[in-house]
């Protein structure tokens, strides 16, 4: 028989040891994921023969930068707590965090009963988001990838084009308001639609240069408004949902 | 546009190009590489169950209990995911919209690509270099999260008191702000586009609007997870019949 100090010593070596496979793994997996999905665009540009050159490349992602790059590093710090080191790896490589693997996660923790923030509960948010990776793996290579393709293909093609001109904008009114009534925070949504404003209808038409990076102005700008005039008087909880 | 590209690289044949079978087979590995991790992950879990104060039933239930709350969801992703095929082909909308990333961040990311090379998405001057340009753009913004996480990760397992001790207010209003202000800038600099353009942030703003509102008086958790793709089709369908009439 064991005694209970070398229960509790083999027991916390076999967590150490999970600790290290799902690191270990989930680094490895994300890795291959990350080169994998910069390799697809990267093929097209290198042998298409399009005329695209690397400084059209650059600009492209300093817009992008401009406008994403506090998230990049906010959400990971945001999740870590919910998620643990092994669910990090599947959460940001699998996306879709918020609207379905923190809801799955938090499902199967009830189920039986776990605490977040506990051992039991690391283990069935993990079993969780398996589970709702496999469902999203599956749902979106058969209706997304089989089904979707052939729909489109059926689709009489003046409609295929009137609504790839008008998608962005049927997205973006609807996302807007998804995270305004979300982050509930009518303070900086204020400052934001002014900034937006100011910057897209005065400042742009102003110094057309600035075109391309109106919206980096415009995220800059509304984190630093919203920061200096914050209410002092609530505490607000943290929120942060796009992936 | 008056740039260096190829009369290739300016035909509007996007799928031409969206659509080439390597691009598939490198979709089809990131998908493996997710079905690999969740594989590893479930041994480990299930040898270490023990140690963890978790029974093997429970892992299985917490498993059933996942899949099964991710289908709602998942379904409503495939139904923005189809909106967006023709936009971006089948294999891009696989792995930026499906996976890693989501319709608000990528299709954001494709539409100030294309506009630091003085396109529209969707329209005549959206053309195959523009999406090749966009592709690049939302797949190197995707790996900014992914870096993120892979650099962050340990150090916040090491429980590193300085990220731990970041200003709470600070971390509260900084990702909100951040957050509307790049929505609220790509959504309004939408309304100085054509009437048309116009109508559909609209309608789809509105639609959302009244999901929102109709989910938290009937308690319907399912208009919160459809409410994207229902604004979507609205405002598709709105477009579409503005956008004939007017033609």
């Amino acid at each position: 028989m064991m005694s209970e100090t070398d229960m509790a010593r083999s027991s916390s070596a076999t967590l150490a040891d999970f600790d290290r496979t799902t690191s270990r793994w989930g680094q490895a997996t994300m890795v291959t994921a990350l080169l994998l999905s910069l390799a697809a665009p990267l093929y097209l540009v290198l042998t298409q023969d399009l005329g695209i050159t690397s400084a059209m490349i650059w600009t492209a992602y300093l817009a992008v930068a401009a406008a994403f790059f506090v998230l990049w590093f906010v959400e990971p710090i945001t999740y870590f707590p919910v998620l643990g080191p092994a669910g990090m790896y599947q959460a940001f490589m699998i996306g879709n965090i918020a609207n379905k693997l923190l809801p799955s996660a938090l499902i199967a923790q009830a189920a039986i009963g776990a605490k977040p923030g506990t051992k039991r509960g690391e283990f069935s948010a993990l079993m969780a988001i398996c589970g709702a990776a496999m469902v999203h793996v599956l749902s979106m290579l058969f209706f997304v990838g089989i089904m979707g393709t052939w729909l489109v293909s059926l689709i009489p093609n003046d409609i295929v084009d009137v609504a790839r001109l008008y998608i962005f904008p049927s997205i973006i009114g609807g996302v807007l308001v998804q995270l305004v009534a979300t982050i509930k925070q009518p303070r900086v949504t204020m400052i934001a639609v002014v900034m937006a404003v100011l910057v897209l209808f005065v400042l742009v038409p102003a110094v057309p240069d600035l075109a391309k990076a109106a919206t980096g102005i415009v995220v800059l700008g509304t984190a630093l408004l919203s920061w200096i005039l914050r209410s002092r008087k609530t505490n607000e909880t943290a929120t942060n949902l796009v992936n | 546009m008056e740039t260096g590209l190829t009369s290739h690289g300016s035909s509007t044949d996007i799928l031409a190009v969206a659509n080439l079978p390597i691009l598939w087979i490198l979709v089809i590995g990131i998908f493996a590489a997710i079905v690999v991790q969740s594989l590893v992950y479930m041994k480990a879990a299930k040898k270490a169950a023990f140690a963890a104060g978790i029974s093997e039933a429970e892992l299985k239930v917490s498993f059933r209990a996942g899949a099964i709350a991710a289908i709602g969801p998942s379904l409503a992703v495939v139904l923005v995911s189809i909106a967006l095929l023709a936009l971006f082909g089948t294999p891009a909308v696989l792995v930026r919209i499906g996976l890693v990333g989501s319709a608000a961040t990528e299709s954001a990311s494709a539409s100030l690509a294309a506009g630091t090379l003085g396109a529209v998405l969707g329209d005549s001057s959206y053309t195959q270099a523009v999406f090749v340009v966009a592709f690049m753009a939302m797949s190197l913004s995707g790996a900014g999260w992914m870096l993120a996480t892979l650099i962050l990760t340990p150090i916040l397992r090491r429980g590193d008191s300085r990220l731990r001790k970041i200003n709470p207010a600070l971390m509260a209003i900084v990702p909100a702000a951040a957050l509307i202000g790049a929505f609220a800038s790509l959504g309004i600099a939408e309304l100085g586009k054509t009437p048309v353009h116009i109508l559909a942030v609209l309608i789809s703003a509105a639609t959302m609007g009244g999901c929102i509102l109709l989910a938290n008086k009937t308690s319907a958790v399912w208009l919160r997870e459809w409410g994207l793709g229902i604004s979507i089709l609205v405002g598709l369908t709105a477009a579409y019949v503005a956008h004939v009439s007017a033609a």
